[in-house]
């Protein structure tokens, strides 16, 4: 009976502390929608990056225009191509001026076999060693802040691959998160247009 | 430093004084590695197969104010009035009077209300990382006990510190009495621990409700129930939370180790 107590006591504390970081969690999303959130920025994230060039890059190196952001790991061979296609089908859907001006970042979670000459083999072999894309590797701790960021969850097992969420997320030109397409083979239709309309109020 | 004296001969002294030194350096911060192995979950997917967790160093006591505030003076955008609010929520520091390097309160109690971001940094400028959930939960039930009875005993103390958190009379780091085999200490009574992904990725599918717990494997040890609880607790967190009762602890893959002591 004890027990049982202490269970209910507890749940009710745990869903206490749940409830307050909802509200909180209202409380950011009614800021993001106002003009003033330049505080929510991915870009406050000051960490170094490493692309398939084996070039250093910061994530604010891509302020000013949309930038498309995937995470994946290049030994997943089922999932982690339809995501990169994912991400491609979104890039190629906007017009060939717009696909100049936005990025597309693709940052592998596997520091341990992704290193940037992998990186690079891989987005040759997807035919991706294209202007604007970027294949990238960072610290751990910074690439899972990243994932914190933008709500990607991963954790590798114990073969060496990983669970993951499958997340394209598009980036307006400030950083802030401003479309995110969950799971695989998802119509691209709203993505498409977020772009544009941030394209269209840049150049305006 | 008279008893020392008294005992005599120089070479025990020396000795006694190391040993002590020893003691010191445990006291605060020490990384211990913890050797590879494998435990089982509370997780409902893993189905009664255990976790692999490989080697990983683990420091014995969680982060303390002081450490922290070290920390901050280093790294100037760590501090709560510089902190950009996508990484903390408000309550970040809040028990803080201040982050002047003189002033600090309660030097060898934990660091609380950090966000994970703040956790994830502070390891990452150490040198290492957050301990994973799985390498946090191995840890923590590498507990020896003489007979069933201590580990039922033990379990219950558990239940109860759970449910009765009080982070009003917090203690200093290391004064749970609580340690586990290898000497990582207060994974239990002290404080809730940041882990690497505190979100497992089967938590989408578990809901905070009252069939939770029930649905989690029962696994009939000291730490089932307390697990559960745990497991519970991190998934109501977002990593901008600050909760006074939430620290963290860092962990170092052994390669890292190895360089820095070949390094030296």
């Amino acid at each position: 009976m004890k027990k049982l107590y202490l269970i209910v006591i507890f749940l009710l504390t745990a869903m206490s502390v749940s409830a307050q970081h909802n509200h909180n969690h209202s409380a950011d999303n009614t800021l993001n929608t106002t003009e003033v959130n330049s505080e929510h920025s991915l870009y406050h994230l000051d960490a170094e990056w490493t692309d398939h060039r084996n070039e250093t890059i910061s994530l604010t190196d891509f302020k000013g225009a949309p930038v498309i952001v995937v995470m994946f790991y290049g030994n997943c061979t089922e999932v982690c191509p339809i995501l990169i296609q994912d991400a491609w089908r979104l890039y190629s859907s906007v017009d060939e001026s717009v696909q100049e001006e936005i990025n597309v970042l693709a940052v592998s979670f596997d520091t341990e076999n992704d290193t940037p000459e992998v990186l690079r083999k891989y987005a040759e072999y997807e035919q991706l060693d294209i202007p604007g894309w970027y294949f990238m590797t960072a610290d751990d701790a910074d690439i899972r802040t990243l994932a914190m960021m933008l709500g990607v969850q991963y954790s590798k097992k114990s073969d060496g691959h990983f669970a993951h969420s499958n997340l394209v997320t598009v980036l307006d030109e400030k950083g802030r998160i401003a479309q995110r397409v969950e799971g695989l083979n998802q119509p691209m239709d709203d993505a498409k247009s977020k772009i544009e309309s941030i394209m269209a109020k840049l150049n305006k | 430093m008279n008893i020392l004296t008294n005992i005599a001969p120089v070479k025990i002294t020396l000795t006694v004084l190391a040993a002590m030194m020893l003691c010191l350096t445990n006291m605060v911060g020490a990384q211990v590695l913890v050797p590879s192995g494998s435990f089982h979950s509370v997780m409902p997917e893993i189905k009664g197969e255990p976790v692999e967790v490989e080697s990983f160093y683990l420091d014995s006591t969680a982060v303390t104010n002081q450490q922290y505030n070290e920390f901050l003076q280093d790294h100037e955008n760590w501090k709560p009035e510089n902190v950009p609010s996508i990484f903390a929520y408000k309550g970040y520091l809040k028990n803080w009077e201040n982050t002047n390097a003189d002033d600090i309160v309660n030097p060898n109690q934990p660091v609380t209300s950090v966000s994970w971001y703040a956790a994830n940094a502070y390891c990452q400028s150490a040198g290492g990382r957050l301990p994973t959930l799985n390498e946090w939960e191995y840890s923590a039930q590498l507990m020896d006990f003489e007979s069933t009875a201590d580990a039922k005993e033990f379990a219950n103390r558990l239940m109860s510190w759970y449910s009765t958190f009080d982070n009003e009379n917090m203690g200093a780091v290391g004064s749970t009495g609580i340690e586990n085999r290898y000497g990582i200490k207060d994974q239990f009574g002290l404080i809730m621990e940041w882990v690497e992904d505190f979100k497992p990725v089967v938590a989408d599918d578990l809901s905070l409700d009252c069939g939770t717990v029930g649905r989690m494997q029962k696994l009939g040890n000291a730490y089932s129930y307390a697990a559960s609880i745990r497991y519970i607790t991190r998934m109501s967190f977002s990593p901008k939370s600050t909760n006074s009762t939430v620290g963290f602890r860092c962990a170092y893959n052994v390669e890292t180790m190895e360089d820095k002591k070949s390094n030296l």
